[in-house]
């Protein structure tokens, strides 16, 4: 079974590939990434990814880092956004108990910083 | 005081030297390794208008755009036709093709459906979907675990979708892959059968969070199973408050009125 995480490293290296050409880079020194704590995508996986799909390539021993992106949730009765916890997917408002369900960030998968030389 | 026993902290090189404006190392100190060496020198080799040789650039691009862009011309077409897509999410054996075996028999009888159906292998679920009155496309994966809007849109174009009301779209079975990937659809219905545990909402969050809907579903064989409802429904309602919940059973008829209902609002025309 295909790793999804190996699809979406393919669809990042497939960017950096295309600025790396646009800016005539010689190599790619930093690879930074963007994960939401909630977005199913594990960073392990993907550097493992990384590994597998920039083998030979001008990204080929550049340094990933993988920035995790907290969740957040919105409240509608409270109006006011709180912070998800690490622990899943159940969000009770600190403020009034409601559980919400509006996620507003943790479910990112963003290429955010790229380096070369 | 008795300086003669002093040692220096560093030894100085004869062939050291230093840019007599920067304060950069014009020589090595000592020698790098390779490796180690080619990287300080393309960070010190700057171009004619003085443009540090590592260039970095900000961007903020989500990695599924690929996806998420066929998935809202799917979205698109597919309201542009007057349809609504649901797309059906279940670990394998959840019941998703049973149910819609029926929901074809019953519902399809008086409202036009299609059925886009995905598999790793085999079109088995495509024949037992296959009805007169109901154009289904097989979609099989290989060894990919989950559907994508490209397929989707490429199955969609193989079927004639003529007055077609409700586009159902059977998913790889799998609770994990099938939540990181819109196919354009309006409705994400996942699937929870009383043969599984009660708290596989808790465990599979990612998939549950995204519902639109949940179906309970083999409520027939509920008690039979030991299989608690209620904490079924509760844990489906912290992971996931803003979904629906159905409990149903394809054999026993139990809930379908309310399934077909949900159905009927989505497709007023009908």
């Amino acid at each position: 079974m295909i790793m999804h995480e190996l699809g979406i490293m393919e669809s990042a290296l497939g960017l950096v590939q295309r600025y790396a050409v646009e800016k005539h880079a010689r190599h790619v020194e930093r690879v930074v990434l963007r994960i939401g704590t909630l977005s199913g995508v594990d960073p392990e996986s993907l550097r493992f990814a990384f590994d597998v799909v920039s083998r030979g390539t001008t990204a080929e021993g550049a340094q990933l880092e993988i920035e995790t992106v907290p969740a957040s949730v919105y409240c509608q009765s409270c109006k006011s956004e709180f912070a998800g916890t690490d622990r899943g997917f159940i969000f009770k408002c600190p403020d009034c108990g409601d559980l919400c369900g509006d996620l507003r960030r943790g479910r990112e998968i963003e290429l955010s910083h790229l380096e070369f030389s | 005081m008795n300086n003669e026993a002093a040692t220096p902290i560093a030894e100085i090189q004869d062939n050291y030297g230093v840019h007599p404006l920067s304060g950069a190392a014009t020589k090595p100190a000592r020698t790098l390794s390779a490796p180690l060496s080619a990287e300080i020198n393309a960070a010190l080799t700057a171009s004619p208008e003085g443009e540090v040789a590592v260039r970095s650039l900000d961007l903020r691009i989500p990695l599924l755009e690929k996806n998420d862009i066929l998935a809202e011309r799917n979205r698109g077409y597919f309201l542009g036709r007057g349809l609504a897509a649901l797309n059906l999410v279940s670990s394998p054996g959840a019941g998703k093709t049973t149910l819609l075996e029926r929901t074809l028999d019953d519902f399809a009888l008086h409202t036009k459906c299609a059925v886009l159906v995905g598999d790793l292998e085999t079109d088995n679920d495509g024949n037992r979907l296959r009805r007169t009155h109901v154009p289904v496309a097989q979609i099989t994966t290989g060894t990919v675990c989950h559907l994508d809007a490209g397929m989707i849109a490429r199955a969609a174009q193989s079927i004639d979708l003529n007055g077609v009301k409700i586009l159902f779209i059977e998913n790889v079975g799998n609770l994990v892959c099938p939540a990181s990937f819109d196919l354009g659809e309006q409705v994400r219905v996942v699937l929870l059968s009383t043969t599984e545990g009660e708290d596989k909402p808790l465990k599979y969050p990612p998939i549950f969070k995204s519902a639109n809907l949940v179906l309970l579903t083999k409520v027939d064989v509920a008690d039979a199973l030991g299989f608690k409802r209620e904490l079924a429904v509760h844990n489906i309602k912290r992971i996931a408050p803003q979904a629906r919940i159905i409990e149903l059973s394809a054999r026993s008829g139990e809930g379908l009125e309310e399934w077909y209902s949900y159905l009927r609002t989505l497709a007023p025309l009908g």
